[in-house]
């Protein structure tokens, strides 16, 4: 990283975030591959190209395998939200590993990540996670906003009358986001063959990934009885913000089990390597193998670029530390020139004014 | 009203009244669980941003947050912050219901509650005590092509209540902060297939308005409303419980004309437990179906009022005219001490009612809790209607205790008495004991449904057959207290046996006061003096005679 490149960016800068994220983008791309990963990117692309309206839209969007495209065609309409279920996945993704080695940056050329995480890492495990857990939010707010006509007020859903809404109301829109998640997401390991490893791999992680969301929806509840009396009383479930879903995947990956594929009876199914660890959950995530240390550049592995010229932190000692990031290869320190925003004024939306002050900042960079 | 069936009864007969009564309330709770849905449904609607670009408009326009016409969107702030809108320029639109559907009568009514979305930013948090300023407009329409008519309009002032649970790092930006829904609006009836809100959140830095309140990402409404399914279900109910209880009223009222003396005050205060039983249950809400009525709503809280404070009273004056002491009551005057706090807490949260959904009847967006005077004046009527109700219990249970030291005593004494003299007061005695017995009974079953229904509400059960317990509730709670009301009238009418006695047994208690005037017990509660056709009096006149 060049010292007057930085400087150039981080005058415009919005506080720490982007600069991590130029730093990312110029820096450092090493990635989990992930087939997942490449189509939610590509269709992540097509938001700048415009949005997914017609059938023949679907044809066109590659990484997808033909039972998806075929779920494209289906529902198209749905598709947007899938769209940016995936952007939404990205920046989480990134977000959450930012100050980690592997920091989620992706490729802009085909193949995206290249063959660096093609293995069932816990990489790899986070991000089939927030993938399927993000298409499942993306649906369920494009519900809510009432963009999709299917949904929750499905009028077949409670099955008891043939009024549905007007005689039993609607059913839960999260139902239908995971439910859409599942078939979209879930239908490329099912079209592999249940039976590899990695395809059952994949499967828990993405459930575990929408379980994040499922198992913390916040119940609330409003009185309306005689005077507003709790004589009646209706509750609702509200989805968790995303960041709250990305920080639940997050500890999962922390804890993540190492497994491997075991026969039981004529299923097989995963077990974790070591025996004397506790069995698993559904929320859990799951990996068949240890991840690469992510130091290096690998020329070999495209976007495995390793961590020179990342940013890191003197003081700490976790992973973010200079010591870990960088590999123990040392770093630089530069001072620079940052300008920061001081004494601001606020609106709820759209509209911030500052006056700019300026201040001296040491940089560290890995070597 | 001595003589009362219930105590003229054999035990099989009161078995197999009993039986029936209860074969009824199975009936109510199974309606409900089987064939009624969930009593109410919410549904979420995320509001969509639109965007208005013209400044100064002539009559106001209606945005759409979908179908045709829709508004210009903006998905997220960040892109109105490149596109330089401001916040002025943004409306949150959202339409009822989803699309497809169409909203119906049968909803009774319908309340929407906010929600605001906000996340926190270190330079930009929410300042403590911040209230939000809403500009909301609403708007119906029946087809999904006419223009939209406006049908309410207003400024709004909600206390934004948010804590933030994660330290307010850097590190925390973008985390949101746990915000509680605020109460946003309430409609009476839903007479229209089509509602549609528009919310503006002016900025005024001169005025302070809206500043302060972090940085907003989205608004989310949930629209609450009775389904339709238990709506019918309910009215069905309603409408074959009204002529039940009327019949057995007018019949009771006919029992009580035929006897010579006038009513007493216990059968007084029967008969008007019927009628207000009888004015909740007349389904006037069908026209509600028919017509746009807002204040229905209200009205079926008076209602339900006036059955309350009516059973309270009558718990009261039924204690007291079983007292079995030597006071003379059978006057609605002696119970002021009791009844008084009754008529005082219903009245108090009836003026709150009147406060909260009355003004609702003009302006929907109404709510009391928003301001912090209305908030204490609110609790201040809920805090006294409270205490109303707990110095109405602690009477009822000092009289209650009353009873049954009085009985306990009455006990000792009664192998001493003259047979009439132990008849007439075991069949006092047994007429409390199944009272309170049935009374208890159908109280402890409200409050276990009650709780049962609340903390069902917690859990939630996925699958289509599930018994809907809150409906059961309703519908079966609502059921029994009809049951009740209907086995008092019957069984605490007067009996009709040996009217022709009616002259002589009169007489005869005379006699027999005056012959046992040493005594001193003497014959007061409701009994009555007159009256009696019953096995008693006929005891009591053949033991004159004698």
């Amino acid at each position: 990283m060049r010292d007057h490149d930085l400087r150039k960016k981080l005058v415009q800068f919005e506080r720490s975030e982007t600069v991590r994220s130029a730093l990312r983008e110029e820096v450092s791309q090493c990635g989990g591959d992930v087939v997942e990963w490449q189509r939610t990117r590509y269709l992540a692309k097509l938001s700048s190209v415009g949005s997914i309206r017609d059938e023949e839209t679907c044809e066109r969007l590659r990484g997808l395998i033909q039972r998806q495209v075929q779920i494209c065609k289906r529902s198209v309409e749905v598709m947007d939200a899938v769209r940016r279920g995936a952007q939404l996945a990205i920046d989480e993704c990134q977000f959450q590993f930012r100050s980690r080695r592997w920091n989620c940056s992706t490729l802009e050329t085909m193949p995206v990540f290249g063959k660096v995480v093609t293995q069932g890492t816990r990489e790899a495990a986070f991000v089939y996670a927030i993938s399927a857990a993000s298409v499942a939010f993306a649906v369920t707010r494009a519900c809510s906003s009432g963009e999709l006509e299917k949904c929750g007020c499905d009028h077949n859903v409670h099955g008891v009358s043939p009024e549905g809404f007007q005689w039993s109301g609607c059913s839960d829109n999260i139902a239908y986001g995971v439910a859409f998640s599942q078939s979209f997401v879930d239908v490329r390991e099912r079209g592999k063959g249940q039976s590899s490893s990695r395809a059952l791999m994949n499967l828990h992680n993405n459930e575990a990934g929408r379980k994040a969301i499922l198992s913390n929806m916040r119940v609330e509840c409003k009185c309306h009885g005689v005077s507003g009396s709790c004589e009646v009383k209706t509750c609702w479930k509200a989805m968790p913000p995303f960041r709250k879903v990305g920080n639940i995947i997050k500890e999962k990956f922390d804890g993540a089990t190492e497994v491997e594929q075991r026969k039981v009876g004529s299923t097989k199914v995963l077990v974790p390597r070591n025996s004397q660890f506790k069995p698993h959950t559904d929320e859990d995530l799951v990996y068949l193998e240890p991840s690469p240390d992510f130091c290096d550049y690998d020329p070999r592995t495209p976007g495995m670029l390793g961590t020179v010229g990342r940013q890191c932190n003197r003081t700490s000692k976790a992973i973010d530390g200079c010591e870990l990031m960088c590999c123990g290869r040392g770093f630089q320190t530069q001072e620079v020139e940052v300008v920061d925003r001081c004494s601001c004024k606020f609106h709820w939306c759209c509209y911030v004014k500052c006056k700019q002050c300026r201040k001296m900042m040491e940089i560290h960079t890995c070597r | 009203m001595t003589g009362a069936i219930i105590e003229n009864m054999s035990t099989k007969k009161l078995v197999i009244v009993g039986v029936t009564l209860l074969l009824f309330q199975a009936l109510a709770f199974m309606v409900g669980g089987l064939i009624a849905p969930s009593p109410t449904s919410a549904v979420e609607y995320l509001a969509t941003k639109c965007v208005d670009t013209i400044k100064h408009r002539q009559e106001t326009k209606w945005f759409m947050p979908w179908g045709p016409n829709q508004c210009d969107k903006i998905r997220t702030f960040d892109e109105a912050m490149a596109k330089r809108i401001e916040a002025n320029n943004i409306v949150f639109a959202a339409h009822i219901p989803m699309p497809n559907n169409e909203m119906s009568p049968w909803f009774q009514f319908m309340l929407v509650i906010l929600q605001f979305d906000i996340a926190f930013k270190m330079y930009n948090q929410i300042e403590e005590g911040a209230v939000v300023t809403v500009d909301v407009g609403l708007a119906y329409r029946d087809d999904s092509f006419s223009e939209w008519t406006e049908m309410a309009h207003s400024f709004e002032h909600r206390n934004l209540n948010c804590n933030f649970t994660a330290d307010k790092t850097f590190e925390n930006e973008g985390r949101y902060y746990e915000c509680d829904p605020l109460p946003f609006m309430e409609v009476g009836s839903v007479a229209h297939k089509y509602y549609l809100i528009n919310i503006r959140l002016p900025v005024n830095e001169r005025k302070k308005v809206n500043i302060g309140i972090g940085e907003i990402k989205d608004i989310r409404l949930v629209g609450i409303h009775q389904n339709g399914g238990f709506t019918k279900v309910w009215f069905a109910m309603k409408t074959f419980l009204t002529p039940s209880i009327l019949i057995i009223m007018i019949w009771y009222w006919r029992r009580i004309t035929l006897m010579t003396r006038p009513p007493v005050l216990l059968e007084k205060v029967i008969f008007a437990l019927g009628i207000s039983m009888t004015f909740i249950n007349i389904p006037v809400e069908w026209f509600s179906v028919g017509f746009n009525w807002t204040w229905m709503l209200l009205f079926g809280d008076i209602r339900q009022g006036i059955f309350y404070s009516m059973l309270l009273s009558f718990w009261i004056i039924f204690c007291g005219e079983h007292l079995m002491d030597q006071m003379e009551r059978n006057r609605f005057s002696v119970y002021w001490k009791q009844v008084g706090p009754i008529v005082f807490g219903s009245f108090c949260l009836f003026i709150f009612d009147m406060c909260e959904r009355g003004v609702q009847l003009t302006n929907p967006f109404y709510s009391i809790w928003a301001s912090d005077v209305g908030t204490e004046l609110a609790m201040s009527f809920i805090i006294v209607a409270g205490i109303c109700a707990c110095l109405y219990f602690l009477f009822l249970c000092f009289m209650v205790f009353q009873v049954f030291r009085n009985i306990s005593g009455k006990r000792t004494s009664l192998p001493a008495m003259s047979k009439a003299r132990r008849l007439h007061y075991e069949g006092l005695i047994f007429r409390f004991k199944f009272l309170m017995l049935v009374t208890l009974t159908c109280a402890a079953m409200t409050i276990i449904f009650f709780i049962i229904s609340q903390v069902n509400e917690g859990h939630w059960h996925w699958g289509d057959h599930t018994v809907q317990m809150n409906s059961a509730f309703f519908t079966g709670i609502y059921g029994m207290w009809n049951l009740y009301v209907f086995a008092i009238m019957f069984l605490y009418a007067p009996s009709h046996k040996r009217y022709g006695d009616e002259q002589s047994s009169g007489q005869c208690i005379a006699g027999d006061g005056g012959a046992t005037s040493g005594e001193d017990i003497q014959l007061t509660t409701t009994v009555t003096h007159v009256d009696g056709p019953t096995e008693i009096y006929k005891m009591t006149g053949k033991e004159a005679q004698e």
